[in-house]
């Protein structure tokens, strides 16, 4: 016998199945594994437990922290803990389920709905009625607050907006001989020439982790008076104006005016062709040329275009503040929503903020308006922006898996690749959707 | 030296015996253990057992109640019994995951093992620098995922990378590697075999280390081929490894969440979402925490199934 066979008498059939076992397990572990948590719920020691996200740059988080620990009201006081945006969702969810979750905190645009349908969010009415009567609610910009009003009650109050503006580099269309587009049919005729001095005409990307393809394709749909709910909330994928929107996509795709690896692209990819003076146009956040290193002025907020029956419109995301109802005091929680609100202008006034902000006074604040692109998208993009909720005002938890979920990116993915037509892609996300939407 | 010769003498090598030498003794006896030590073996033991129930045997438990009631990752829900997996085994998304997981690992597991033994065979010889060489090689599994992903996707992603670049400059037109469903899925495959192929290597390496040069020299003497000596020898004296690590990269393949995710994402339109990337996406992208959890169930039993037909073949091996 060989020095293998002896070892193979040690190397138990059990002792084996059960370290199979155990590391076959690993998918039913990350599946179910709960995201980190830390501290009591709501808060430690009777301090509101205050949970946001990296919103933008470090700096951001450090001024925010900062505002959040020089809370001190209704014999409370707050802490501050930064969540990463990986996996957000299930740290919330498991910090929440243990009782060690925030009382306050910022997160997903429609985070505050997915909780409150789970009991676990406390209805910010209070808050309301407090910043009607210290005056701050008329600064509300119109219709922002609207949006999480529910038949039981107010689940969040917004505090930021994040919305999706037009951009395009001016020496492309400059050295394409060709004007900046103000429809969809100038918008292909100034694609087929930027595309002729190797530029892309209209960039996007659907790539891991990124979600402005998803978005491009919603802001579309709306821009052709679409959507993907009607005004009672219902879903309506397959309307007549989201066929031609989505047909128009496809046009823009076979014309090589989207650019054909475009459904591959990361933020990363997408970041580096604006970079790069590659492309030209296309929808994305606020703050590009920041982001992308490039604040020469050359890359600058185009107007909102028309679709061809004259529809303009744009998307946005109201992010916004919540409570739960795990909380040392409702009362305080209350009371620190009601600061943190007083105290946001700080973060514009030290231009930390990669959105626009809620307050129409803080829109005309000198640090917002020097910039001319927030002033251009607080004049031109606002006014005509819409949700997720499309035709509909009302937010809901439903929104969420359209946001982040697999029908819309699986749509937005099949429109890129040009490899269909538009009411197959459709019906398809249609059908993506209603499995997974509640009724 | 006739035939039978050399095959007597290659039985007698796989066996690890030198020329003349005399072997193949049995150790097949059975401990009898007193029941003293048994005692002492199980309160040895306890703590462990009681370690692996509570970080697998609970979560274990806690999954079998998620995947059979309609909740979600807070409340419990309704009881629905095996709704949810008629739910995801009658979805084509599930078949679609399942038939690239088994391609993906297919893939994974015998390139990475091709590409591992061809280098640790490569690192028995005298080479320059081999020292050096073998630290190299062992890069793709050292370097933390996130950044070989991006490296990689600098390299393919957009039509002026790196290696698009270089198709395009020799003619041979302009692919791309993630955006097509095809290439991207190939693509996946090789990234996977790239990360892999040094696990494989050092297993192999391990392994060849443990075989006896006279072994190789006896074979000569009897008159066997390199070629020979490869598949009648070395192939059978590091089988033992080969099927543990298959077993192990099949594990790894199957559970592989980073190298998909980070690299496509599981797309361009699903192309590259696996099974573990499809689970993932069910709980936390469609918030559908019960059919998400059936499909880690699924995956879970399936490599158990697989692992335990792997290790039959490790005794099989083992008794040979």
């Amino acid at each position: 016998m060989n020095a293998n066979t002896h070892q193979s008498r040690s190397f138990s059939r059990r002792g084996f199945l059960g370290l199979t076992a155990a590391a076959a397990s690993v998918p039913l572990l990350a599946a179910c594994g709960g995201g980190s948590a830390s501290q009591g719920g709501g808060g430690a020691g009777g301090a509101i437990k205050f949970w946001d996200m990296p919103w933008a740059a470090p700096a951001y988080n450090d001024a925010a922290k900062k505002i959040a620990e020089g809370f001190s009201g209704a014999n409370s006081k707050a802490t501050y803990q930064i969540i990463q945006w990986n996996n957000f969702y299930q740290t919330f969810s498991s910090a929440i389920a243990s009782k060690t979750g925030p009382a306050v905190s910022t997160g997903g645009g429609f985070q505050a709905f997915q909780f409150e349908e789970q009991g676990q969010i406390a209805y910010a009415d209070k808050v309301i009625e407090k910043l009607k009567s210290n005056g701050q609610f008329d600064d509300f910009l119109p219709g922002v607050v609207e949006p999480f009003k529910t038949s039981k009650g107010y689940v969040a109050v917004p505090w930021q907006l994040d919305i999706r503006p037009l951009w395009y580099r001016k020496s492309l269309f400059e050295k394409a001989g060709v004007g900046v587009p103000t429809d969809w049919a100038s918008l292909l005729e100034a694609g087929k020439k930027l595309k002729g001095i190797g530029a892309v005409g209209f960039a996007t990307g659907s790539g891991a982790g990124n979600n402005i393809g998803n978005h491009l394709m919603i802001m579309m749909m709306l821009n052709n008076g679409g959507g993907v709910f009607t005004k009672d909330g219902e879903l309506d994928v397959l309307n007549d104006r989201n066929v031609e929107a989505v047909e128009f996509l496809l046009e823009l795709v076979s014309n090589g005016v989207i650019d054909p690896a475009a459904v591959s692209y990361t933020t990363d990819n997408l970041n580096a062709q604006w970079k790069d003076g590659k492309a030209a146009y296309g929808m994305l956040t606020l703050g590009v040329p920041e982001r992308v290193g490039d604040t020469s002025g050359d890359i600058v907020v185009a107007s909102p275009i028309a679709g061809p029956h004259g529809d303009k419109a744009a998307l946005i995301f109201p992010n916004n503040i919540m409570m739960y109802t795990n909380t040392p005091s409702q009362e305080a929680s209350e009371e620190f929503v009601v600061y943190y609100l007083g105290k946001l202008k700080e973060l514009w006034q030290q231009k930390l903020m990669n959105a626009l902000p809620v307050f129409k006074s803080i829109t005309e604040m000198p640090e917002f308006t020097a910039d001319p692109n927030n002033v251009k998208i607080v004049n031109e993009y606002v006014p005509i922006a819409k949700t997720f909720a499309s035709q509909g005002t009302a937010l809901s938890a439903n929104l969420a898996a359209l946001d982040g979920g697999q029908a819309l990116n699986q749509f937005t993915q099949t429109v890129l690749t040009g490899k269909t037509d538009a009411k197959s892609a459709l019906t398809a996300f249609d059908t993506g959707l209603k499995s997974v939407l509640k009724k | 030296m006739s035939s039978t010769t050399a095959q007597s003498g290659l039985a007698r090598a796989r066996k690890g015996l030198a020329p003349g030498g005399a072997g193949g003794g049995s150790l097949n006896r059975k401990s009898k253990l007193s029941a003293q030590t048994s005692r002492t073996f199980f309160w040895l033991l306890l703590p462990s057992v009681i370690l692996l129930v509570l970080i697998h045997g609970y979560p274990l438990f806690q999954a079998g109640i998620q995947a059979t009631h309609d909740g979600n990752l807070i409340a419990t829900g309704n009881f629905v019994g095996i709704e949810n997996f008629q739910q995801v085994l009658s979805s084509p998304a599930f078949w679609k995951a399942a038939q690239f997981t088994l391609w993906f690992t297919i893939v994974g597991v015998f390139g990475s093992w091709a590409v591992g033994l061809g280098l640790a065979l490569l690192l028995r010889t005298k080479i320059p620098a081999g020292g050096t060489f073998k630290v190299l090689l062992l890069l793709p599994w050292v370097v933390p995922i996130v950044v070989s992903s991006t490296a990689w996707n600098w390299l393919v992603a957009t039509p002026d990378s790196l290696i698009p670049s270089i198709f395009r400059n020799l003619g041979l037109g302009t692919p791309l590697f993630l955006a097509d469903p095809t290439l991207a899925a190939v693509t996946v495959m090789i990234f996977k075999v790239w990360v892999s192929f040094p696990f494989m290597m050092m297993m192999i390496s391990a392994a060849l280390a443990s075989v006896d040069s006279t072994v190789y020299e006896a074979a000569s003497m009897d008159g066997a081929s390199r070629f020979q000596q490869f598949t009648q020898i070395t192939l059978p004296l590091i089988a033992r490894s080969t099927y543990i690590s298959w077993i192990l990269m099949t594990i790894f393949c199957v559970n592989d969440f980073p190298t998909i995710y980070l690299l496509t994402g599981g797309g361009p339109v699903d192309a590259t979402t696996s099974l573990v990337v499809l689970a993932y996406r069910t709980v936390f992208q469609d918030f559908a925490t019960g059919p998400g959890v059936a499909i880690a169930f699924l995956m879970t039993i399936t490599l158990v199934v697989v692992s335990v037909i792997l290790y039959r073949q490790i005794r099989k091996s083992s008794v040979e």
